[in-house]
């Protein structure tokens, strides 16, 4: 890959100080380091550092969600790689922008928003929708923030959020029958004017009517949903990788659906007209995909332990009550970005109480 | 009078003329010795004037308690786990009845405070010689600690075992090397100058013991013994050392010298590879499921400088119990009495933080900052004193 470092190298000029292309450094460095890794070296102590990075880190989120998106382009087909394109397209602009107007480096987290957005809209959001709602999602649920890091809530649940508020009748009809047999929809591409024909509402919204899926389809994704949160297996895989890698933390994990499944399985006892059957529920919908792919971003979730299963608890919760009592069908969306509001408390309570310990031993 | 001191790692001769004109305190101090404290501050007048003093840590604040102050304990640390720097087990081992004779030296400056002495595994033989060495001194307490990367740090040492920096009287603390000069300068009364330094590193051809004076010219040292290619010579460890030239002497405080390769070689598309062959704190690398192995280090920083994500790998592997993410959101924010209180005074440099951080940001070198900041921003008046 001589070459290649040859012509980087042959470029590079263009983009410092003084070259005609100045500005697009960003650009230029975000490609550069892509394909090479960092020449840098340690200033001071510690001499010798960790080869983990945050590319590293990003990467193993995307493995983590490779067998949901395998999974949703046998279900859903080809139309998925369409819209994590414009995702991608869109997001990744708006983040060279920012960086260029910053003068800061391109941050690798778009990688896992851009990736995250399409798998968690339904089949056949209309592209532009996409487009608008990914836009929306890094802009104010990011940048606007100071970029990622710095970001208080998930800018993929930010994007959602808004596109189910602005457009809620397209949203709501851009269900779809998932593929089956041996190819499923691999080899089609749904367009828009078909969707009516195949339209299906989720086992979420028909559970409410009283004709719940049944729970193997649940499992093995054979269901309306989003596009790559239908499979429960697929996301199972995912999370056990991420976990097993420490990329996402297993106490917020395990709190989202610990709470979920003690308290669910209480009040299903106690009022089994009101709330529905707990591992059904589980399954269903977008709790497993939010507990492991989205309530566990570092970013937006409490940094501290205790504070993380508050966290858990309170997205269980939430979620819990918004399904069986609210009046929407789904609730993991808001549940999340209403932890995301309370993390900072939650994190401020917990480290206050762990200075208070420390300073007593000094 | 001309006499060696250290400046920042240069060796540099004392302004004689100072040093007469204050000539008399000397006199006045060295008089007092006898006169306030008896036998046992003679005794520490002759630690001090033979070297061996160097070796007396204060083990909260690390600098050099007062010889004739009273200490509440004594700690003595056989555990030095900086890679590539000598381990204090294995310098006990070679020299046992010198290091007991030592440690009834030590216990000859105390009234009654007791002697801990920290050893990594209770129950292995290096243990149970020292116990059987030890029995019938009954002042001296064995302290079994785990072998980490630092917790060996005196002050991690010294709040484990509950002594808070906010009492009165000090905690001394000396490692092996300290002992064995309490050993020669009161024993055979000869002077503790003489220093047992490691050189080792992965550019090191041929890793050492040497006996060496500081001020001894590193080139010198170091000639014949380094392979090939551009390398940062570090004076101490890979984890808490500084950066040294080599063309100057041996530094005072000098424990080991680590010769490290630096490495400019970029790798293609490098973060997606398996990572066999990556030694990480992480998970996240294929080497996690294999069998260990020992990685070539070289001094590369591995990455690109991010924002903090959070991932909160550096608050689990502090010793001191600190959130090194929270006070580098307080100084991020310049909010320095808030670090004061994230305890970044009680930080004690090991430099795990700094080596974990996927963002690559430089921790240690942070909070050792706002260390010297709160001392001379928040409270000048000690400063002062």
């Amino acid at each position: 890959m001589k070459w290649l470092l040859h012509l980087l190298e042959a470029f590079r000029p263009l983009f410092e100080a003084d070259g005609k292309l100045k500005s697009l450094k960003p650009l230029f460095m975000a490609t550069d380091r892509f394909f090479f890794s960092s020449p840098a070296a340690t200033r001071g102590a510690p001499h010798v550092r960790d080869p983990l990075d945050v590319k590293r880190f990003m990467s193993m989120v995307i493995i983590g969600l490779l067998p949901c998106l395998l999974c949703s382009l046998y279900f859903f087909g080809l139309r998925v790689l369409a819209m994590i394109a414009v995702s991608y397209a869109v997001g990744g602009a708006i983040e060279v922008m920012f960086a260029i107007i910053r003068k800061e480096e391109i941050n690798e987290g778009f990688l896992v928003t851009g990736l995250i957005f399409p798998l968690i809209l339904p089949p056949t959001t209309p592209l532009w929708m996409v487009a608008a709602g990914i836009a929306f999602g890094v802009v104010v649920g990011k940048e606007l923030f100071g970029g990622t890091g710095r970001n208080l809530f998930n800018p993929a649940l930010v994007g959602r959020c808004f596109l189910l508020l602005s457009y809620p009748a397209a949203m709501s009809k851009s269900w779809i029958m998932p593929g089956s047999g041996l190819w499923g929809r691999l080899t089609q591409y749904v367009k828009i004017a078909e969707v009516d024909a195949i339209s299906c509402a989720t086992p979420l919204a028909m559970a409410k009517e009283g004709d719940p899926a049944p729970l193997w389809n649940l499992f093995t994704g054979h269901v309306s949903g989003s596009v790559g949160e239908t499979s429960a297996l697929a996301v199972i895989l995912g999370g056990m990788f991420l976990v097993a890698t420490r990329v996402a933390n297993w106490r917020t994990v395990v709190a989202v659906l610990g709470s979920y499944i003690v308290l669910g399985g209480l009040l299903h006892a106690l009022f089994p007209e009101m709330f529905g059957p707990v591992i059904w529920h589980v399954m269903a919908g977008s709790l497993l995909f939010g507990a492991v792919f989205m309530a566990t971003d570092p970013v937006t979730s409490p940094a501290t332990d205790g504070a993380k299963w508050a966290f858990g608890i309170l997205i269980g919760v939430m979620t819990l009550m918004i399904r069986n009592i609210g009046g929407y069908a789904e609730g993991v969306m808001f549940a999340i970005l209403m932890g995301n509001i309370f993390a900072p408390i939650l994190d401020e309570v917990v480290i206050r109480r762990r200075l208070r310990r420390l300073n007593l031993e000094r | 009078m001309v006499r060696l001191n250290t400046e920042e790692n240069h060796i540099t001769l004392e302004n004689v003329i100072k040093e007469k004109e204050e000539s008399h305190r000397a006199d006045e101090e060295s008089a007092q010795i006898p006169a306030g404290t008896g036998t046992k501050g003679a005794t520490r007048g002759k630690l001090l004037a033979l070297g061996a003093w160097q070796f007396f840590y204060d083990a909260h604040t690390g600098s050099v308690p007062d010889p004739f102050g009273s200490p509440r304990a004594v700690i003595v640390s056989s555990i030095s786990l900086e890679p590539f720097l000598a381990r204090g087990d294995v310098q006990i081992a070679k020299r046992l009845s010198s290091f007991v004779r030592g440690l009834s030296h030590l216990q000859s400056l105390l009234e009654y405070q007791p002697i801990h002495l920290v050893v990594p595994h209770m129950d292995s033989p290096l243990a149970t010689r020292v116990r059987e060495a030890v029995r019938g001194h009954a002042w001296v307490k064995l302290v079994e600690l785990p072998m980490r990367h630092g917790l060996e740090d005196f002050s991690v040492i010294a709040r484990s075992l509950g002594y808070k920096q906010q009492d009165e009287s000090p905690v001394w603390a000396l490692n092996v090397a300290g002992v064995l000069a309490v050993d020669r300068t009161l024993t055979m009364s000869k002077p503790a100058t003489v220093r047992i330094i490691s050189i080792g590193g992965p550019s090191v051809k041929s890793p050492c013991h040497l006996k060496a004076i500081p001020g001894y010219p590193i080139k010198k040292i170091l000639s014949d013994r380094l392979s090939d290619g551009p390398a940062r010579i570090i004076n101490g460890g890979v984890m808490k050392g500084e950066t040294m030239d080599g063309w100057l002497g041996l530094d005072c405080e000098c424990e080991g010298l680590t010769v490290v390769p630096e490495s400019a070689d970029r790798e293609f598309l490098g973060f997606m590879k398996l990572g066999g062959d990556r030694q990480s704190y992480s998970k996240c690398f294929a080497s996690s499921v294999g069998a260990g192995f020992a990685e070539r280090l070289t001094t590369a920083l591995r990455g690109e400088q991010r924002a903090c994500i959070a991932c909160n790998h550096c608050e689990e592997v502090c010793p001191s119990g600190l959130m090194p993410q929270l006070i580098h959101k307080y100084l991020y924010n310049d909010e320095l009495e808030e670090a004061e209180w994230a305890g970044t005074d009680m930080c004690s440099g090991c430099g795990l933080c700094s080596y974990v951080c996927p963002s690559k940001i430089e921790l240690r070198a942070e909070i050792q900052a706002a260390k010297n900041r709160i001392e001379h921003e928040l409270h000048p008046e000690e400063v002062s004193e």
